[in-house]
């Protein structure tokens, strides 16, 4: 007697229609913003996405491609010293100027790549860290884009705040459906059981068929990409740029606070990561120096007692993941 | 005569750098560890000796005889407490936890300093200088040369000819090909961390008598230490001494051409090696 098994493979779990249900809602809520929140909340919000997209990029390059990065302000600067340029010296739409900066990042990040590679790990970071600086003291000795002083975003005032506000939750919500969004299509494709494979051993990857060199290629300049969109809507909300400010180390330092925090390797733990840090910024950032001492602290604390932070030990109270990118298989007898 | 100049004036500023540089090169040829916060311990020594300075009639050399021993200590510390923790293949423990404690010691300066910039009293051999020809050389920078070149002969006589040397090269050549042999890692790490750090203890000294130090100079530190160690080669001492003249020439002779350039420069020379060289000019043909 054959019994004939049925098989399918399982993706979505209960967890992970509610955590979808929930990003839908969000989303909405979030481009909704303009009619039902202030601008002071709207500004907020604007900062948590780019906060949010920046740590999610972060977590893609060191969490799964192995590439430690302290240099992503580099990207994040370029994107918006091209918004700038292209929106306020050539008169570009500065909302279609957002969406072409991000060729600033992606040309940036393939000389980048390519000269670093040759960096053992730790050496690796530091080295993206010197090209920031090269960007940035190159950027403040540039008197087109008006050297040490920074840009201002004059054009932006031809726009009614409303219609402003309108802009900017659609870019945010495009932001975060290409960072986040994309992320999880990535992880969930061939590609992603590949960056998979290279998070937990490189060599053993590599073995497999794993191409851990163009991949790592390809996540780079994706990464840079994704940091450098997010970058641009940070400066045009803001409205202005100085190089000290846009490739400022600290944006570095708060992908990793907030990664690690939140927990390496993880879709949610990025999310979650940024939202400690967003409200912790609000709640304590007034208090400055000491406030980033505890910051330093708790980034060294997680990284030699607690490596897969918040997200890490909620996994241990039990398996509800909100972006689930394994596959489980289901076998139902029919005899 | 005035790139001659430049040239000179480069060389000794090189020296401060290559004690900088030294003790990188040495924790990174041991354990594959790079400490984020190298610049930061070295600007807090800078300012625990100001501070000294300021209650106790130490002298210069009263100082250094104080401030190594405490740059001694702290290296162990540092490795006791969190370097060993985070040892290992993966580079991304080490990273994470010592770039945690520079920012941590970056906001700590800054809480007990102030961001003011400070710096030793001046004395005499800060402000001596003589002449070789056309060029004015001061005191102070070719004595830190002098040391430099002597801490870099003597690190390299350390590690070709005595017993520490010869299990520090084994472990860093394989860690548990080492040990099995009797050599005992953790103790190597130690007395690495240990010697860098002491280093960096009498680096401190002689920037805050050069030049002065704030709380944040320490990032900038770092990123010269880590160019002069690559321009150099990875994995020799002798490369980290001259990785760091060639980045004290190239950023003297940017400062020549135009005063908004010289870090600039030794960025772009230290890509520009990484493009042409990267296994460093000093490095053996393999």
């Amino acid at each position: 007697m054959t019994t004939i098994h049925h098989t399918r493979v399982q993706r979505a779990t209960l967890s992970s229609r509610i955590a979808m249900s929930i990003g839908i809602v969000a989303l909405v809520a979030l481009v909704a913003m303009p009619w039902w929140a202030t601008s002071g909340n709207i500004r907020w919000a604007i900062e948590l996405c780019c906060y949010i997209a920046i740590a999610q990029m972060w977590n893609l390059l060191a969490g799964y491609a192995g590439l430690v990065s302290v240099g992503q302000q580099a990207f994040i600067g370029v994107a918006g010293y091209m918004l700038f340029v292209l929106a306020q010296n050539f008169g570009v739409n500065p909302f279609v100027a957002v969406i072409l900066s991000m060729i600033a990042p992606a040309v940036l990040a393939v000389p980048t790549y390519f000269l670093l590679r040759r960096l053992d790990g730790p050496y690796f970071a530091i080295g993206t860290w010197v090209v920031a600086e090269a960007v940035r003291l190159a950027t403040s000795n540039i008197d087109y884009v008006n050297a040490g002083a920074g840009m201002t975003l004059r054009v932006m005032t031809q726009y009614s705040q409303h219609e402003r506000e309108v802009a900017f939750v659609i870019l945010c919500a495009i932001l975060l459906l290409v960072t986040i969004g994309g992320s999880y299509w990535l992880l969930r494709s061939r590609h992603g059981l590949a960056l998979t494979a290279m998070r937990d051993n490189p060599v053993a990857a590599a073995s497999q068929g794993v191409n851990v060199g163009k991949l790592r290629f390809y996540i780079f300049v994706a990464a840079a990409v994704g940091t450098g969109f997010a970058g641009a809507i940070y400066y045009m909300a803001q409205l202005r740029i100085t190089p000290s400010a846009g490739f400022d180390p600290f944006w570095a330092s708060m992908a990793i606070f907030i990664v690690m925090v939140g927990g390496i390797g993880s879709i949610e733990g990025a999310i979650i990561g940024a939202l400690i840090y967003f409200f912790a910024d609000r709640l304590f950032g007034e208090f400055g120096s000491a406030y980033l001492i505890v910051l330093g602290l708790l980034t060294l604390i997680i990284a030699l007692y607690a490596r897969g932070g918040v997200w890490g030990l909620l996994q241990k109270l039990g398996d509800h993941p909100w972006f689930p990118v394994r596959r489980k298989l289901i076998v139902e007898d029919i005899s | 005569m005035q790139w001659l100049d430049a040239i000179v004036q480069g060389v000794l500023l090189g020296g401060m750098y290559a004690q900088y540089a030294l003790g990188m090169a040495l924790m990174f040829g041991v354990m594959r560890i790079v400490n984020i916060a190298h610049g930061d311990v070295m600007i807090l020594l800078s300012l625990i000796a100001v501070s000294l300075a300021g209650v106790l009639p130490l002298g210069n050399v009263g100082l250094v005889l104080v401030i190594v021993p405490i740059a001694v200590g702290l290296g162990w510390l540092l490795q006791k407490f969190i370097l060993n923790r985070v040892v290992g293949a993966d580079p991304l423990p080490s990273l994470i936890a010592t770039f945690g404690l520079s920012i941590a010691l970056q906001n700590l300066m800054l809480e007990i300093w102030s961001a003011d910039t400070r710096s030793l009293p001046n004395s005499d051999i800060a402000s001596a200088s003589f002449q070789i020809g056309p060029i004015y050389l001061g005191l102070l920078p070719v004595i830190v040369l002098l040391c430099a070149f002597c801490l870099t002969g003597g690190l390299d006589a350390v590690l070709r000819y005595t017993r520490f040397g010869r299990g520090l090269r084994a472990a860093a050549a394989d860690t548990e090909a080492a040990a099995m042999t009797g050599v005992d890692p953790k103790r190597i790490y130690a007395t690495a961390t240990a010697i860098a750090v002491g280093i960096l203890g009498l680096a401190a000294i002689f920037a805050a008598l050069r030049a002065t130090v704030s709380p944040s100079d320490g990032s900038a530190q770092l990123i010269y230490a880590f160019e002069a160690v690559i321009i150099g080669g990875m994995g020799s001492v002798w490369g980290a001494f001259i990785g760091s003249m060639v980045l004290g020439v190239a950023q003297a002779v940017g400062l020549r051409i135009d005063p908004g350039l010289g870090i600039l420069f030794g960025h772009l020379v230290f890509l520009l090696v990484l493009a042409t060289r990267p296994e460093g000019i000093m490095a053996r043909k393999k």
